[in-house]
């Protein structure tokens, strides 16, 4: 039995090993081919040229052209055989003149792109050759391109299969522990009659007194919640609970922290601020010159939306809003009471704060929430830690100077001030 | 066992003041917290609001109503008056956005300096950066998605003077949006400055 295992094992190796031979030998022939038809196609064009050529055009062109994709004007694969030469030429050098003159061509390119008239550049012959031969070479790799695609798919796939496998694993092991748990009181329970059943079948002899109280011992479950251990213990813990939520509850009056409403657009800082890093001044524009930060205007949305994404319905909402020139009614999130005076400016321009400070992980928020508690107690612990900024600022001069006479401490928000009721309450 | 179920439902009462989701939570002084006067970027269109502790039933609205009827969608913000100059600053620039022959000619009213341009790195990085990169490239988070954001030292743009770039930033060009309305006249000159170093890489 084992000697016939071995041989059929031997057998299965030696085939491999003699395949595993023609099989490496047919790769590296495949891969020779592949790389000498990469030299052949290489070859039609002069390097130099295309490199030129190539630099050129990603210094100028890919703003709005691409080989193999419509971005502002066509995708630029195969242009030379569209059209000819000069006609290409006389399009980069001027294309308003060749529109100008009717070439229905032209005209047809003018109109089918949103008339969006094309920047002229002032390109050499020899320039605008090198650029025509870059196009071309790069029309030949039409294959690569496709394949380096597929491979940044499969990328993106594996990684969101993994993010995936984290949830399944973890939900695997808890189903895990689960099953060890039942198996084991399963199993206690089999034996434990087991152990009765032998018992009886030997007449009571094979176990003593003490063994018979073990396994008599069950658990029963009623019995247990019922006993005052269980019922002290759980009623205790359900008050404190209780008492505690209600504590807080109270603490929690007048102040708004969490606050998150719904807003009437879909809006995602986490994409905004988060994702494409634009800065907060960028629509928030009055928080360095005025009292509050500002929410943005419907204009400012279109800078962009006016030409992104247009075809969602959270942006359709922006496009409407702008065509009817009627303001967005976005729900407020920081209602500060207005008892108390707040002023953007003076914090975010002289204070130097920065925005997170007071507004919390704001690039992480899909929907933003009230991050801090604004209460008075909060305002004034700031103030009493925060340092004044006194670099390069005369104001402070004789304000520092003063403070060093009295103190060794540095110069705070509360010493110029900061404490005062009538700062905030007027 | 009355005792012990009005005893919960207080409790319960307390524990919902917390502000959570849509809900702002309950307020201690509701009259202190409201302006009565107009508050700009905060307003209340519903009548109704705050009725239950009108202290001015005359008025025929809500003790929070926060509206200006006479705006247009009740807006407490408006405009400034048309044809209206603000102190102090600069004159209103007034070129029509397709003249960019004239607006070429117009020269800048900052002076060179260091200074200027460390301030002008600031504003640069705030309203420019995300589309047209750290080096004017148009390869910034946003101009890569965006696209058609024109590189400053390319051929078609590098040479262009600053009246034109001011003009641009004020009214936008291709694909590019006026940003007149989100940045000062000063800002943007100082802004025009920066972009020419960029221009000159």
């Amino acid at each position: 039995m084992l000697t016939r295992l071995t041989k059929n094992l031997t057998y299965i190796s030696r085939i491999f090993s003699q395949n595993f031979g023609i099989i490496l030998l047919s790769l590296l022939l495949s891969n020779m081919y592949q790389l000498s038809a990469q030299n052949e196609q290489d070859e039609a064009f002069d390097q130099n040229i295309v490199s030129s050529g190539e630099s050129l055009f990603k210094g100028n062109c890919t703003v709005c052209h691409a080989i193999n994709e419509v971005v502002i004007g066509p995708a630029l694969r195969d242009v030379h055989e569209r059209q000819s030469e000069e006609w290409i030429y006389a399009f980069i050098k001027n294309s308003q003149k060749v529109i100008k003159s009717g070439d229905e061509y032209a005209v047809d390119l003018y109109n089918q792109y949103n008339q969006t008239l094309m920047t002229s550049f002032d390109f050499s012959d020899e320039e605008l050759n090198s650029i025509l031969t870059y196009i071309k070479s790069e029309s030949a790799k039409e294959v690569q391109v496709a394949v380096v695609d597929n491979i940044v798919e499969g990328g993106e796939v594996s990684s969101s299969i993994s993010s995936d496998n984290f949830y399944l694993s973890l939900g695997l092991n808890i189903f895990l522990l689960l099953l060890l748990i039942f198996i084991l009181f399963r199993f206690t329970n089999l034996s434990k009659k087991y152990v009765i059943l032998k018992d009886n079948q030997n007449k009571g002899k094979l176990l003593d007194d003490d063994d018979k109280e073990i396994v008599d011992s069950g658990f029963k479950i009623n019995e247990f919640i019922k006993s005052n251990k269980v019922v002290g213990i759980a009623s205790f813990v359900f008050i404190a609970v209780f008492v505690k939520s209600c504590i807080d509850g109270l603490y929690t009056i007048g102040i708004q922290q969490n606050y998150q409403p719904t807003q009437p657009i879909a809006f995602s800082h986490k994409i905004h601020a988060g994702q494409y890093e634009i800065d907060c001044n960028y629509c928030h524009t009055g928080v360095n010159i005025s009292k509050s930060a500002n929410i943005p205007a419907v204009n400012i949305c279109m800078n962009c939306h006016g030409v992104i994404n247009t075809d969602k319905p959270e942006i359709q909402k922006i496009l409407t809003a702008y065509e009817e020139n009627r303001p967005i009614e976005w729900v407020r999130v920081h209602n500060l009471p207005d008892l108390a005076y707040f002023n953007h400016s003076q914090h975010v321009a002289v204070g130097g704060i920065e925005c997170n400070t007071c507004h919390g992980p704001i690039e992480e928020m899909d929907v933003v929430y009230q991050y801090s508690e604004l209460t008075m107690g909060w305002c004034i612990n700031c103030h009493r830690e925060s340092e004044i900024n006194s670099k390069g600022n005369d104001y402070y001069d004789k304000l520092v100077e003063l403070h060093k006479s009295s103190s060794k401490e540095p110069l705070k928000v509360e010493d110029i001030g900061g404490l005062e009721c009538s700062k905030c309450h007027y | 066992m009355n005792k012990l179920i009005l005893y919960l439902f207080i409790g319960i009462f307390f524990i919902s003041c917390s502000a959570k989701d849509d809900y702002p939570g309950v307020e201690y002084a509701p009259n202190m917290y409201h302006s009565v006067p107009y508050e700009p970027l905060s307003q209340v269109k519903d009548e109704e609001i705050g009725s239950w502790l009108d202290s001015n039933p005359e008025d025929g609205h809500g003790e929070f109503y926060n509206s200006n009827p006479y705006n247009p969608y009740g807006m407490t913000m408006l405009e400034p008056v048309p044809n209206t100059v603000k102190r102090g600053g600069y004159l209103p620039y007034r070129i029509h956005k397709d003249s960019f022959e004239i607006a070429a000619l117009v020269k800048s009213p900052i002076e060179d300096g260091d200074e200027v341009l460390k301030e002008a790195k600031i504003l640069y990085d705030r309203f420019c950066v995300h589309c047209h990169g750290e080096k004017g490239m148009g390869d910034g988070s946003v101009g890569v998605v965006y696209k058609g954001v024109t590189a400053y030292n390319s051929r078609a743009v590098k040479d262009k003077p600053e009246g034109h770039i001011f003009h641009v930033i004020t009214h936008g060009k291709g694909r590019m949006w006026g940003h007149g309305s989100q940045i000062s006249i000063e800002d943007r000159w100082k802004i025009v400055k920066y972009v020419q170093t960029l221009q000159k890489q």
